[in-house]
């Protein structure tokens, strides 16, 4: 016996009896090919979004950052939870000053939307009050002049770091918008820094990612002229290595809760926890993918299924010759198992260019598309060994059927 | 007893099937011995038994009871791989319906009994030329079977049969299907064959056929009436 002649010359053969009977053998594989297409496209577009996902993620500091946000305060402490003073400038200071642990800190004061104006263009964006260790946080980077300066902070100073999304629509005509001015609620601003655009890799500058459209004031600038107090909304800081976070979570909770004076009006949020989210959502991705693309491949198997047996019927008397010739069942069981793996290796390989197709399609279709990879490797390798296996588990039973006919039958059939 | 010629040696074989509740005795206590280089034609009606004869003789059915040897060897119960292996090294099959693959050119419809060879022959193309040759059927070689008359088909079926260099060479009606001169071309190259070392087993219910053999054997009931050495 020789398995690699067996393979060969079942291949070659197999390809011949798909090649004599096109339209049937093509009907077979849609199942096939559909299937594949789905399976490798379906998650081709998951791992893009997942990938997307994962680098705002990373872009907005990583497992490395906390966020203190507002909360509400146990039941026990209701009645009293009104002498806490809230989030304040005063837990920045607290912090930076109490815990070497918290490398970076910035507040986050949210402006909202606000409208800017500037050479009597008018245009919407985000505001946000931050301090100088913002940029320090994350993975944003500047494009031209600087970011808020500690100068800035003390003296409350009217400047503004702007995203690439103000300037297009404020300065068209300028690659850096450093040195302008712009108005927000009737008072002028000076553009001292302007971020590095976020690129988006196919698609209009138009659409572009959200991220060009967020912009920063100093922290004190925005307390002093809009709120009229204090309050910030969220506190977000760095820390250095993965191990000082239990600590670092510990000791900023101490801290705050003595600044507010004993009141838990606030919690301590790791990104673990978005972490195990995103990991949550591509489990679930993966499971209800992976259910659709076996119930699809199943019916890809179960036509072959059928071409196969109706392949075997034909052929009857074909298989009489063979085995009056010399051929062994083991021989016919080859020939047939061969033809049924050869359909659906070619089918395979037509749904693997199909979800090329797709996956390109989706490039520029879908918004946040530029993470997804045309050919997807991995998603290819399972779809391709996948679909095979498929065909040689359907191959089994008509290759069976053919290997048993007795050779004085199937000379004799009609 | 020693015969060194003895290819086949069938002593009170019998091949019995049921069919519903009814018993069919297909062979019925057959004795035959079959030699070198012998030509026989086997006659009968049909139900005569001729053609379970054949396909036990071919290796393609097996006897019920009775013994049956081989080249010398007791072959009466061997499995179906070894009878495949029997087929393949030395059988040749000819039927009245020639049995040629539609799909595959003349050349590859003889070369199609290599596949199963147990052992791998180098030069494939040559050898199936060469016997296309032998039959007088070289220059149809990429013609498909539809393409040929019946006589050449049955020439084809010939040098498909005669390519694994058998021992013997079974023929079920080979000339069932062909006109009166065709049959006699056919019958001659049958008979060509004897003189190059290959015994003949031929069923036929055709006397002028039969009379091209040297020794006949006529069947009834699965037994044997007559066996005739000319």
């Amino acid at each position: 016996m020789n398995p690699i002649g067996d393979l060969y010359t079942g291949g070659s053969n197999g390809l011949r009896e798909i090649w004599a009977n096109k339209v049937r053998s093509f009907l077979s594989m849609s199942g096939i090919i559909l299937g594949v297409a789905a399976l490798v496209s379906m998650i081709g577009i998951v791992q893009g979004m997942l990938g997307n996902m994962q680098a705002s993620f990373e872009q907005g500091g990583g497992i490395l950052k906390l966020e203190v946000h507002a909360a509400e305060a146990p039941e026990s402490q209701q009645h009293i939870a009104g002498i806490s003073p809230g989030l304040t400038w005063r837990d920045i200071v607290a912090v930076q000053r109490a815990i070497p642990l918290a490398v970076y800190t910035t507040p986050i004061v949210d402006m909202n939307y606000e409208r800017f104006i500037a050479r009597g263009r008018r245009e919407g964006a985000l505001l946000y009050g931050v301090t100088p260790e913002f940029i320090n946080i994350g993975t944003r980077e500047l494009g031209y002049g600087r970011f808020v300066a500690d100068m800035d902070i003390a003296l409350k100073s009217p400047v503004m770091v702007i995203g690439t999304h103000l300037r297009d629509k404020l300065f068209p005509n300028l690659d850096s918008a450093v040195g302008q001015q712009l108005r927000l609620r009737g008072q002028v601003y000076t553009i001292v820094g302007q971020l590095a655009e976020i690129e988006q890799a196919s698609g209009s500058r138009e659409r572009g990612n959200w991220q060009n459209r967020l912009n920063y004031i100093p922290a004190t600038t925005a307390m002093s002229r809009y709120k009229g107090d204090d309050k910030v909304n969220e506190i977000h800081v760095m820390a250095d290595r993965v191990e000082d976070l239990p600590d670092l979570v510990e000791q900023i909770s101490n801290t705050l809760t003595r600044t507010h004076r004993g009141i838990k009006d606030f919690e301590v949020r790791t990104q673990e926890e978005r972490m195990l989210e995103l990991k949550k959502l591509e489990d679930s991705f993966i499971f209800s993918l992976g259910g659709i693309a076996g119930i699809s491949l199943l019916v890809g198997g179960i036509g072959i299924m059928n071409v196969m047996l109706a392949s075997v019927s034909e052929r009857i008397r074909e298989i009489g010759v063979r085995k009056a010739i010399g051929a062994r069942s083991h021989d016919i069981f080859i020939q047939f198992l061969a033809e049924a793996v050869v359909i659906s290796v070619l089918g395979g390989i037509f749904g693997l260019l199909a979800s090329i197709g797709v996956l390109t399609l989706a490039r520029e279709v879908i918004p946040a598309g530029d993470m997804i990879s045309v050919v997807p490797v991995s998603a290819m390798f399972y779809g391709f060994i996948f679909s095979s296996t498929i065909g040689l588990i359907s191959g089994i039973y008509p290759a069976m059927r053919a290997a048993r006919l007795d050779p004085i039958d199937a000379l004799r059939y009609e | 007893m020693i015969e060194p010629n003895v290819i086949f040696r069938l002593s009170g074989l019998r091949r019995l099937y049921t069919v519903g509740s009814e018993e069919v005795r297909a062979l019925d206590g057959v004795d035959l011995a079959i030699c070198d280089r012998e030509f026989i034609a086997v006659t009968g009606t049909s139900g005569s038994g001729k053609s379970t004869l054949m396909h036990i003789l071919g290796f393609m059915d097996s006897p019920t009871a009775g013994r049956m040897e081989f080249e010398g060897k007791d072959v009466t119960g061997i499995s179906g791989a070894g009878r495949a292996d029997l087929r393949a090294s030395r059988i040749g099959f000819v039927f009245q319906s020639f049995n040629l693959l539609p799909r595959l050119s003349v050349l590859d419809n003889v070369m199609l009994p290599l596949t199963y060879s147990r052992t791998r022959v180098a030069n494939q193309r040559e050898l199936g030329m060469a016997v296309l040759d032998r039959v007088g059927m070289g220059h149809r070689a990429s013609h498909t079977p539809n393409q040929l008359s019946g006589g050449e088909r049955q020439r084809v079926a010939i040098a498909r049969a005669l390519i694994n260099k058998p021992r013997l060479i079974l023929a079920d009606e080979p000339t069932g299907n062909l006109d009166t001169k065709n049959r006699s071309r056919i019958m001659e190259l049958f008979s060509s064959l004897l003189a190059e070392g290959i015994t003949l087993v031929l069923v036929t219910h055709d006397d002028e056929v039969a009379s091209y053999a040297g020794r006949r054997i006529r069947m009834e009931d699965g037994k044997v009436l007559e066996d005739i050495q000319l």
